[in-house]
């Protein structure tokens, strides 16, 4: 194989990516580190309640899917577990830059699910909608242009430059 | 990739992004027209509140708008004929005086309570708050308003009240 040439604009977009995982990955950091409390449900500080101050404005599907979990406490618990895992490992991997394309999708999801669930809070600006429309088509723009410099992607696609390969697919994940 | 696909693609992802982007603007806060910010202000609805004849109120309370980190605090809660005179009402320090008992909230977690000075209604909470006025009513309409303790009973041009029938 020949010299893999990287794109001038490739190099630089690790500028945005490390912000853009660190913004979900420190989420992680927050309730896991920092303050402990934010996971124990018998806490004032428990992030289940948050998810009560979505609900006046929330949008319809979500609205109810968040007052059926709310009214659930251990299937909340769940549901909060599973979302901050989520964060930790697909922030993670947009800072390595492993999965990139991947993980600007399941990030883009994220971002744009709570932009649809608490995107009308904002009691300095506009804020939950700033946040989530700028995370959101940022790990969309980093689905279609992996990332190729100062990642481990761009040794997983020196050797495998398609992707994936799943039958007769190619399924580019880096 | 040839480059038509590419410019195809990347168009697409354009508007894609600022279509969710644009339309949570709009959706969210009605940007593109009366642009309004529900954090700003508490707002409450009153919507299942229920009176009784003998006098027993059910006054179903669920704060719609406001901080979500504090507050809103409740101050008065009117019950009053159609044509705003007074029928009976509990001010501040009869609101802080509420047994825990007569407070049900719909979810466990930043519930509904009394404080010193108000009732207080944490964002998104909805509860069945009981309260008893001393003696009988006659058959009809009432209406129920409460207050916030910033001395307004409307925001966003809703009121806080709601019409009820005491049959």
């Amino acid at each position: 194989m020949g010299q893999v040439i990287v794109e001038s604009t490739q190099k630089y977009l690790p500028i945005l990516r490390v912000t853009l995982g660190f913004m979900f990955f420190s989420a992680f950091i927050r309730r896991a580190i920092n303050v402990p409390a934010k996971l124990n449900p018998s806490s004032s500080a428990y992030v289940g309640g948050k998810l009560i101050t979505f609900l006046p404005h929330a949008w319809a599907p979500i609205k109810g899917t968040l007052v059926y979990v709310l009214q659930n406490p251990s299937l909340l618990y769940e549901f909060i577990i599973l979302f901050t895992a989520l964060e930790a490992i697909f922030g993670l991997f947009m800072i390595l830059g492993f999965l990139t394309r991947l993980s600007g999708f399941v990030i883009a999801i994220l971002a744009w699910g709570i932009g649809a669930a608490a995107g009308w809070l904002g009691s300095t600006c506009v804020d939950e909608w700033q946040i989530a429309a700028v995370e959101g088509a940022a790990a969309f723009m980093f689905m279609f242009t992996g990332s190729r410099w100062l990642s481990i992607d761009q040794i997983l696609a020196k050797k495998y430059p398609k992707g994936v390969k799943l039958g007769k697919l190619y399924i580019p994940l880096w | 990739m040839e480059m038509e696909k590419i410019t195809i693609l990347a168009l697409l992802g354009l508007i894609i992004a600022t279509g969710v982007t644009f339309g949570l603007y709009q959706i969210n806060f009605q940007g593109f027209g009366h642009l309004t910010n529900y954090s700003k202000t508490p707002a409450y609805s009153l919507a299942g509140t229920r009176l009784y004849e003998n006098g027993t109120l059910f006054l179903q309370i669920a704060r719609t708008a406001g901080p979500d980190t504090y507050g809103g605090f409740i101050v008065l809660v009117q019950v009053l004929y159609p044509n705003g005179t007074v029928v009976y009402q509990w001010n501040a320090s009869q609101l802080a005086h509420i047994p825990k008992s007569h407070i049900h909230n719909e979810f466990s977690l930043h519930p509904v309570t009394t404080t010193p000075f108000a009732l207080e209604v944490p964002l998104g909470q909805n509860a069945t708050v009981i309260l008893q006025i001393p003696f009988h009513l006659k058959p009809g309409y009432y209406i129920v308003r409460v207050y916030d303790v910033d001395g307004s009973y409307q925001a966003y041009g809703v009121k806080f009240q709601v019409e009820v029938y005491v049959s």
